[in-house]
């Protein structure tokens, strides 16, 4: 699923692992995420959004 | 929902280090477990096999970091799925196959064929008691 994760990621100058440890998943999945080979659970995807302070829909793009 | 609380300290360095130390542990049973058995002393090798077991499951259930995290469980479902449709294949045209070469006197089957056979059968048996449990629980 197309996501803006990486974008804002660079936006608040996170790493990969810090994201990844903010949320509780490892940076692989962070890694796997952002390259839209893994679509987070809908669990992940609200800590992603709360992290970030935003929508799920504002992160994610179900129509791509 | 729970809260994902892992500390922003928390690196995948620690997390690789945990789970190698996991899978050393066991490895290292499994280790004891041939040696042991080329020394003729089976039953210290079963022991130190288990201790190996215990070992990796308590540091997976105490590591203070995330070893596996949802992704992993996507993959080992993945993969579990992949590994069963495989073995099904094997199931369904091989057992018909192999019987009816044997009653064909093509080749005289191995009591190991019929052994594996069971075991498969029973691995899919327990399979779908536990797609039942399932079924009910969700």
């Amino acid at each position: 699923m197309r996501n803006d994760i990486r974008q804002r990621r660079a936006e608040t100058g996170e790493s990969q692992a810090d994201l990844a440890a903010a949320v509780g998943v490892t940076r692989q999945t962070i890694n796997a995420i952002e390259r839209e080979r893994y679509d987070p659970s809908l669990e992940l995807a609200f800590d992603l959004a709360a992290h970030f302070d935003c929508r799920i829909e504002d992160l994610f793009d179900p129509d791509e | 929902m729970s809260e994902h609380t892992t500390p922003a300290t928390t690196r995948p360095s620690t997390r690789k280090r945990y789970k190698r130390i996991a899978y050393g542990l066991l490895g290292a049973g499994i280790a004891a477990l041939f040696v042991a058995v080329a020394l003729d002393r089976f039953a210290l090798g079963v022991a130190l096999y288990w201790a190996g077991g215990l070992g990796m499951g308590l540091v997976q259930r105490f590591s203070p970091v995330t070893l596996y995290d949802e992704r992993d469980t996507t993959i080992d479902r993945k993969a579990s799925q992949t590994t069963l449709n495989v073995f099904a294949y094997v199931f369904i045209l091989g057992l018909p196959g192999g019987l009816v070469l044997q009653e064909s006197g093509v080749v005289d089957l191995p009591g190991a064929f019929f052994g594996s056979t069971w075991t498969l059968f029973a691995i899919y048996v327990a399979y779908g008691v536990s797609v039942l449990y399932y079924k009910y629980r969700t």
